[in-house]
């Protein structure tokens, strides 16, 4: 594996203009109630609705990646989670180790829906760089085998962000995705998974 | 906080001869306080004689308490002394003293600095900063002023939360203080001593696919007498929401509590829970959950409570139109309001004369805000005749300060005192109203000080560091009412 040096380098090269889960918007406005579902808590993509993939998403590279090729024709665990979230966060090893024991060929994929903070070190060019080295630092230790681990920048303010589309307040929110990228089943939050569930 | 006689001597022995005698009636000043007269500025000040205001420094690391009426620092701390590395003076409460160039004692809260959007989230932040309530101890009976930590309340307790603190009045004056945190969603209340005792603890937790909320009593180990949520123990989120983060993707059951505020007449208080846009009224006679007021425009005045286990309350909470910030009691007790933001921006106004909190009313509303401008803070009057609000906004927007009539609930005066507008608080007499801004924690900042009468800017002095919040010490029990304790 390329150090984490490596893969900063190359993005901040990139300097890729990104969103933020509270990015200022041009004129401050926030959204009404309708342009993000209508209230603070809003239902996950149903089962049986193809499950969005065309955001921003990047890999540990830095990299601008195409999320719906990851899972397209697979049958796949979309997990979304946030940096921000122990809980989230600490969900990714559970969810590596049942999916490893009882989801043969499901094609494990870790969202952080998120980007971290860059206001004192390094401004705007340094998000991406700064999420993408926070996956390394969650991967290393977390000791998780997964490589499929991206970064999606969310404004939750905005009605075209990650979480709005995808209808996700708590994290983890996963999703297990038929191979036409159908959702067939959404878990919210920490699961005590059992036989059965993908 | 009083100087007791031990504390007077000490400070009198210090002071020296020439001082013991000044303070025994020659007229020469007792503590360390400047005498402005003659100088440009002592006209345009000294009206604001009686007002100590207490100023932490959000990015500075520091508490000063600064006399309006020079204007000069008497004393500052910084908490880096304490041992604590990026350390973040959240909210502050000061204790009535009767005169406090002598002396008072304040408490101030600290949490770790990992918003990404005010500060740093980044990999070498993750562990910087902590989680901390301080009682503090202003001194100024000597030659030399002085601040200093009276006890780590949070070491003391074992629970550490970063956000609000308020102190009890009314019914519980001389009695409790509150603390609160929306990336643990606990609530702690302790006596008054300077080696705080636990009284009781609440902890909120939402179930979002039963949409329930769960508030519950939570206890100290037995055998330590302590919480183990010291430092980020217990912590659902590693930065504090900011205005608008209520939507972000969260721990589950995160809702974000952020204060506890005191019902000034009756024996009531108030968890405000931003995420849920609710406010949890607990009688502080048995610290039982006797109702979920949810103050968006077109929800129902409550929630119902479902059902009561042990020591867990359980209430639906079917939607959630729009999260809250601030929420509290004007002066008089009359009414109770909430500042709902983010997806309506408009201000709640209940009733809250009823003993009984579930037939507490929504009023009416104040409204008129648009999508840019989020009540926020609200700051009270002693004689109840205005409400105080700041109204956020997002860069590029400043925000402002508006000035409410509590007979017709409108706004009747707003100012632009600067970017990044945060608390209000009532000098000590009623005449003015203080804010600060603080420039988006890194631009322009200050205290502005309003004409309560006239509405005049009638001051407006430099705050680096990003003041966050700002507390004038008041005078007695009755004037808590109007300073950190009804609302925040």
């Amino acid at each position: 594996m390329r150090s984490t040096c490596t893969f900063m380098s190359l993005a901040s090269l990139l300097a890729l203009p990104v969103g933020a889960a509270l990015a200022d918007s041009k004129d401050g406005t926030f959204p009404t109630a309708e342009q993000v579902g209508g209230q603070v808590y809003i239902d996950p993509v149903a089962v049986g609705r193809k499950m969005p993939t065309d955001f921003d998403t990047y890999d540990m590279d830095g990299q601008k990646i195409d999320l719906g090729n990851v899972v397209q024709g697979k049958r796949s665990m979309v997990v979304f989670f946030i940096s921000a979230v122990p809980v989230s966060v600490n969900e990714l090893a559970a969810i590596e180790d049942f999916t490893q024991k009882h989801g043969k060929g499901v094609n494990l994929v870790f969202v952080n829906a998120d980007t971290v903070g860059s206001a004192l070190m390094g401004g705007p060019k340094a998000v991406i760089p700064n999420s993408v080295k926070t996956m390394h630092y969650i991967k290393k230790e977390k000791g998780l085998k997964t490589t499929k681990i991206y970064v999606a920048p969310n404004d939750a303010l905005s009605a075209e962000s990650v979480s709005t589309r995808l209808g996700i307040r708590g994290l983890p929110t996963s999703f297990l995705l038929d191979d036409k990228g159908v959702v067939q089943k959404v878990f919210v939050g920490p699961q005590k998974w059992k036989k059965g569930d993908i | 906080m009083s100087i007791n006689r031990r504390q007077f001597m000490q400070g009198a022995f210090a002071a020296g001869v020439a001082g013991t005698a000044g303070l025994l009636g020659s007229g020469s000043a007792f503590s360390a306080v400047h005498n402005p007269v003659g100088e440009a500025q002592a006209e345009l000040f000294g009206k604001f004689k009686g007002n100590v205001v207490l100023l932490p420094s959000k990015y500075g690391g520091y508490v000063q308490a600064m006399d309006l009426s020079v204007p000069e620092t008497l004393a500052w701390y910084s908490y880096g002394l304490h041992g604590i590395d990026m350390p973040i003076p959240h909210h502050i409460a000061a204790m009535p003293s009767a005169d406090p160039y002598k002396g008072f004692d304040f408490y101030q809260t600290m949490q770790p600095p990992a918003s990404p959007y005010v500060n740093e989230n980044s990999p070498e932040w993750r562990n910087r900063g902590d989680f901390k309530m301080f009682k503090m101890r202003y001194d100024g009976s000597g030659k030399q002023n002085s601040i200093s930590v009276v006890n780590d309340i949070g070491e003391t307790t074992g629970m550490s939360l970063g956000v609000h603190v308020s102190i009890g009045v009314g019914e519980n004056a001389n009695k409790y203080v509150a603390f609160a945190d929306g990336q643990k969603d606990m609530v702690l209340i302790t006596d008054l001593g300077d080696n705080p005792k636990i009284v009781k603890a609440f902890r909120a937790d939402y179930d979002p696919v039963a949409r329930q909320l769960n508030i519950s009593h939570i206890f100290p180990d037995a055998t330590t007498g302590k919480f183990d949520y010291v430092g980020r123990k217990g912590m659902k989120t590693t930065h504090e929401a900011m205005l608008g983060e209520e939507l972000m993707p969260a721990d589950p059951t995160a809702v974000f509590v952020d204060a506890f505020t005191w019902h000034p007449t009756l024996p009531f208080g108030a968890i405000l829970i931003r995420r849920l846009g609710c406010c949890a009224i607990i009688d502080t006679r048995t610290w039982e959950v006797v109702a979920l007021l949810s103050t968006a425009k077109g929800s129902p005045d409550n929630f119902p409570m479902v059902k009561q286990t042990g020591f867990t309350w359980t209430f639906a909470v079917p939607s959630v139109l729009t999260p809250l910030h601030e929420a509290g009691f004007i002066t008089s007790g009359e009414y109770f309001v909430a500042c709902n933001n983010v997806l309506q921006n408009n201000i709640a106004v209940y009733r809250s004369t009823d003993e009984n909190p579930n037939k507490w009313k929504k009023e009416t509303f104040v409204e008129g805000f648009g999508t840019k401008y989020l009540p926020l803070h609200m700051g009270n009057v002693p004689d109840s005749r205005f409400v105080y609000f700041t109204m956020w906004a997002r860069k590029p927007n400043n925000g402002y300060i508006c000035k409410v009539d509590a007979k017709t609930w409108q706004v009747v005066a707003k100012w632009d005192t600067g970017p990044d507008p945060h608390t209000c608080d009532c000098t000590v007499d009623g005449k003015y109203m203080t804010t600060v801004y603080s420039g988006h924690q890194a631009g322009q900042s200050g205290l502005v000080v309003i004409n309560v009468e006239t509405d005049k800017i009638e001051a407006r002095l430099p705050c680096p560091g990003g003041m966050h919040d700002h507390v004038v010490v008041p005078e007695s029990w009755e004037g808590l009412k109007f300073s950190r304790s009804t609302s925040v």
